[in-house]
Formats: C-alpha cells, sequence, structure tokens
C-alpha cells in the first residue's frame, strides 16, 4: 500500500495531476477526521484538510519518504488544524494539566468498562457511544480535543506527542488524563450512567 | 498526593513508553488498587472509538467535490505562480518595454484628460465674411482660425 502511495508521488512530482489527486482521494477522510476532531466545525475541518494537501503538494519535492506518506499529510492537517484553533487555545489556558488529588473521581471509574464489555449484545451501546462520541469531543477543550485527536486517530507516542505540542512527557500524560476523564464523563451521562457506581443505567 | 493521583496518569501507556521504574510503580499499583483496575479496563473497552467515530463521521460526509477543490486550488496557485514568473523574466529581458508598461496607466490617464478637456471645449465660432457673391467662413479652432472659401449660393 506504502509503495503504492510512493509511486505516486514520484508521478505527482513528474507533474502527473491524476496521481495526485488519487492521493487526495486516498486519504481525504482521514486528514478530514483529525481536521474535524480538533476544530470541531465541519466546513472549517474541510477547508483545512484541503489546504493540507495543498500544502503537500506544494512540498513534493521535499518528502524523503522516511515517514509514509500518510503520516506526512495527516501531520500538515493536524497542525493546520490546531492553528485555526489557536485563539482558542489562547482563551483556555486556565485548563491546569496537573493532576490533583480532587481530580481523581470515585465511584465511577469501571462503568463504561462492564456496560461495554464484550457481550454482544451490548454491541447496540457501543454503537450509541460511537455516535456520540464525536458530539462529546466537540466539548471539551480544544487542547483536550487535541491532544486526544493525536494520540488516538494519528497514532502519537507520548515522545511524539511531547515534541508536537511542546511540553513534557509528564504533561502530555498528565493532560490526556484529564482529556479521558472529561470526555468519559459525558459519555457517561449520555448513557444515563451519571452518578452510578458500576450498576447498569 | 495519593497513589492514584500519581498513578492514573501512567494508565493508557502502550508498550515502551514508560521508564522501567514507571512501569513497576504502575504494575504494583494496579496490583492493589481496584479503582484504578477499573480506569485501566474503561480505557481499554474505549481504545479505537474515537478514532472511529470520526472517521465515520467523515464517511457520512459526501466527497465527491474534495479532489476537485484540492485540484483547482492547486491548478490556480500553479496558473498565478506562472504568469507571475513569465512577467518577471520578460521584464528582466524588456527593461524599456516593462517601464513603458510601468507608465502606461500614467500615460492612459493624462490622454483622457486631455481628451474630455477637448470635449468640453466651446463650439467653434463660426463668422461669415461676404464677398461678390461668394461666401467667406472663418472658423475659428482651438488651434487658430482656419478659412474656408466657398460660394454661398450654391445650392440655396
Amino acid at each position: 500500500m506504502e509503495a503504492d502511495d510512493l509511486a505516486l508521488v514520484e508521478r505527482a512530482r513528474a507533474g502527473e495531476s491524476e496521481a495526485f489527486r488519487t492521493l487526495v482521494i486516498r486519504h481525504q477522510r482521514r486528514v478530514y477526521a483529525v481536521a474535524l476532531g480538533i476544530v470541531k466545525d465541519r466546513d472549517l475541518a474541510w477547508d483545512v484538510a484541503q489546504e493540507a494537501f495543498v500544502r503537500v503538494h506544494q512540498h513534493l519535492g521535499d518528502f524523503k519518504g522516511e515517514a509514509s506518506f500518510s503520516t506526512w499529510v495527516l501531520r500538515i492537517g493536524a497542525h493546520l488544524a490546531i492553528d485555526a484553533v489557536r485563539r482558542e487555545r489562547a482563551s483556555s489556558k486556565e485548563d491546569i494539566d496537573d493532576v490533583m488529588d480532587a481530580d481523581i473521581e470515585r465511584g465511577s471509574e469501571g462503568v463504561l468498562a462492564s456496560a461495554l464489555g464484550n457481550d454482544p449484545q451490548k454491541n447496540l451501546l457501543r454503537r450509541e457511544l460511537a455516535e456520540k462520541m464525536a458530539e462529546a469531543l466537540a466539548q471539551l477543550p480544544e487542547k483536550h480535543r487535541t491532544i486526544l485527536v493525536l494520540r488516538e486517530v494519528e497514532g502519537l507516542s507520548y515522545e511524539e506527542l511531547a515534541e508536537r505540542l511542546g511540553i513534557h512527557k509528564g504533561t502530555v500524560m498528565s493532560r490526556l488524563f484529564h482529556a479521558r476523564k472529561k470526555m468519559q464523563a459525558i459519555l457517561r451521562d449520555y448513557a444515563g450512567f451519571s452518578g452510578a457506581a458500576g450498576g447498569e443505567p | 498526593m495519593n497513589d492514584c493521583a500519581r498513578h492514573a496518569p501512567l494508565i493508557g501507556a502502550r508498550p515502551g513508553e514508560l521508564s522501567d521504574e514507571e512501569a513497576r510503580r504502575l504494575a504494583e499499583h494496579l496490583a492493589a488498587c481496584e479503582a484504578c483496575q477499573a480506569r485501566l479496563a474503561d480505557e481499554e473497552a474505549l481504545s479505537g472509538m474515537l478514532s472511529q467515530a470520526l472517521l465515520d463521521e467523515a464517511n457520512h460526509r459526501d466527497f465527491a467535490t474534495f479532489a476537485d477543490g484540492v485540484m483547482q486550488r492547486i491548478g490556480g496557485g500553479e496558473r498565478r505562480a506562472g504568469l507571475l514568473t513569465r512577467l518577471g523574466l520578460w521584464s528582466r529581458h524588456h527593461r524599456a518595454a516593462a517601464a513603458f508598461s510601468a507608465l502606461a496607466p500614467a500615460l492612459a490617464a493624462v490622454a483622457l484628460v486631455v481628451y474630455l478637456g477637448r470635449a468640453a471645449a466651446p463650439e467653434p465660432m463660426l463668422v461669415e465674411v461676404s464677398a461678390e457673391g461668394r461666401g467667406t467662413i472663418l472658423l475659428e479652432t482651438s488651434e487658430g482660425p482656419v478659412v474656408l472659401l466657398g460660394d454661398l449660393d450654391q445650392g440655396s
């Protein structure tokens, strides 16, 4: 698959526009998904994703093939999306990353796991929650959305996250903790588990 | 800070992301803490769901025009860049013509002012002088008087 991408990149570099179009079609949904996760707005995500491919095309000559084409275009898309919401980020600096005792919730941990489980009859709840997930993500502050998307969709490691976001590895872990905690709280609300301590809804 | 506040952020790390010391401490804590075992279970239960949810969102959207939009943006950029590049090269090789081109708008403006000035000028004054049945017409123009000779009776 990646060999195909590399071959298409070579053809696009040679001026074959159809080769580049094929690359766009192949990766467009994933780039859009990353952008949407970060910027929330569908039209802005569409614009960011298109711009990501335009930037990629402008720098095709710089592509060395050390990382995959997919990684490269996703990185550019995420970077543009983060830029697009920079203002929002500045307004949410009051969200601290440290994990304090008060951040450790009691009583609700494990509720989602026991509800979702591996029981095929509970797949309906899994589907329902999956449908609500993007909505739940949109309710998080920008920095929590961003780190979750980079981690879960782009698949970055702690080290890559630290480098990309310009923060320490410890901050990466604590920020991810807060992001997941907020996401899980919203999902528990959706599923009707608010305040429940491990019981069924 | 209690043990959970120290160890909960380590939950969700992938293999190799924690130092040996961190991994050992987490394993020891998990073995003794049911709450953090439950947190780990939540994390595992939701694993992959966010990525799938966002891709589902993308899959629900019609992407028929997406690639065309990208190619138009690229094409527009290339056309603009190409035109600017050609103009730059042309002006370097034709400095006199380029200088004239730069002055062209100013020259056009001057020409327009002169034209409008002339158009707004008063109608030429016609003065008729008669001599022995022949009519002489003196036409006053902005370049000076023009004398036209002719037979005033002709055609009357």
